[in-house]
């Protein structure tokens, strides 16, 4: 088990800089590729026109989520080395409703309206200095949020450890419910 | 609208999970995206008031460091940028323009544009991250983090959708 690569030490901060930009390359690309650049495309889904955010994000996390929990079954990947992503749930739930409620409305989120800009929107560059500010008045708010913005930690809590159950059991619960969601999609496009 | 050369959103996708099991495999954590705009913002505005930008707690955590920009999330944006630039080129959607709704003028645009991304920026702060960061690579993981994210985040924005048809329809 060597992996993951850098924290095993087999390059240094210099050299994963340079990892940042090719994964990022990828990232951009398959972004790009799957129409994620356009705003029409990327709130589609709030208006029940166009269902391609979820389809690539939900074959995304099932692609990646299948892909981790093997490599690291398989000792492939030491999984206690990943930086999981912590949860604080009310801020996070609250987080999560303020974000939808700015992705519709600017028609992007920070990935995407990078690829939206790539693809020549000056809408997009608009959006991305409104994320600028708006980090901006978080700093500036911070005294007056961190209290709440450091309520309900759980750490690096995953489902499976949270439900007390095998993992593939919900991974096989995750990827059967993006394929029904999927196939109700397909039906529902068709239908439309 | 838009000429549709875009990939399948399957094989897209696809694409998407393979790099963020790289970025899993080769350097143990996920992808990101909203932290880039934090550091640029802090970064700014020590450029424009220092000492004011000095007393920002919560920008304390990258302008302590010696150089805020050195920063995984912001290289790895540089190279988002090129890859979809890349993709634009060889997908013949690159365009300058001024994207909106077809029942909103450009004056509301500017405003839905830099207000939702206002919206975005501050609830990426207090969520820990992002679409990528949070949605995309916590989901991935199973962290619980990026479910209630993924889950709270669609639910507003079906609701806030249904109030303002006229955004994008």
């Amino acid at each position: 088990m060597r992996s993951p690569l850098y924290e095993y030490g087999l390059f240094g901060e210099g050299i994963s800089l340079l990892v940042a930009v090719a994964i990022g390359f990828f990232f951009g690309f398959f972004l790009e590729r799957g129409g994620l650049g356009n705003p029409h495309k990327l709130t589609g889904v709030f208006y029940l026109t166009d269902f391609t955010v979820p389809k690539v994000m939900f074959t995304a996390i099932v692609v990646a989520a299948l892909g981790l929990y093997l490599l690291s079954d398989l000792k492939l990947l030491d999984m206690s080395r990943v930086w999981i992503v912590p949860t604080f749930f009310w801020p996070q739930i609250v987080g999560g409703l303020l974000f939808g409620a700015g992705f519709v409305l600017s028609g992007y989120c920070p990935g995407t309206a990078m690829t939206g800009f790539a693809e020549g929107r000056l809408d997009a560059l608009i959006a991305m200095a409104g994320i600028g500010a708006g980090s901006f008045l978080f700093a500036l708010l911070y005294p007056f949020v961190e209290n709440f913005y450091l309520f309900s930690p759980m750490g690096d809590v995953t489902l499976p450890v949270l439900l007390g159950i095998n993992h593939w059991i919900v991974l096989a619960l995750v990827s059967a419910l993006a394929g029904t969601m999927f196939f109700v999609m397909e039906r529902y496009e068709r239908a439309h | 609208m838009e000429r549709n050369n875009y990939w399948s959103p399957y094989i897209a996708g696809a694409g998407l999970g393979l790099t963020l099991l790289a970025a899993f495999y080769v350097m143990g954590k996920g992808l990101g995206a909203s932290s880039a705009f934090s550091v640029t913002a802090a970064v700014a505005a020590k450029g424009i008031a220092p000492e004011y930008a000095g007393t920002l707690k919560y920008f304390s955590r990258y302008l302590s460091l010696e150089s805020p920009l050195r920063d995984w999330i912001v290289f790895e944006m540089i190279g988002l940028f090129a890859g979809a630039l890349a993709g634009a080129l060889a997908g013949g959607n690159f365009r300058i323009r001024f994207d909106k709704g077809k029942s909103i003028g450009n004056t509301a645009r500017l405003f839905t544009a830099f207000g939702g991304g206002m919206a975005i920026g501050f609830a990426s702060r207090l969520a820990r991250g992002c679409t990528s960061g949070v949605a995309l690579s916590g989901g991935a993981q199973l962290a619980i983090a990026g479910w209630i994210f993924v889950i709270s985040m669609f639910a507003s924005g079906f609701v806030l959708a249904a109030f303002f048809r006229r955004l994008w329809q």
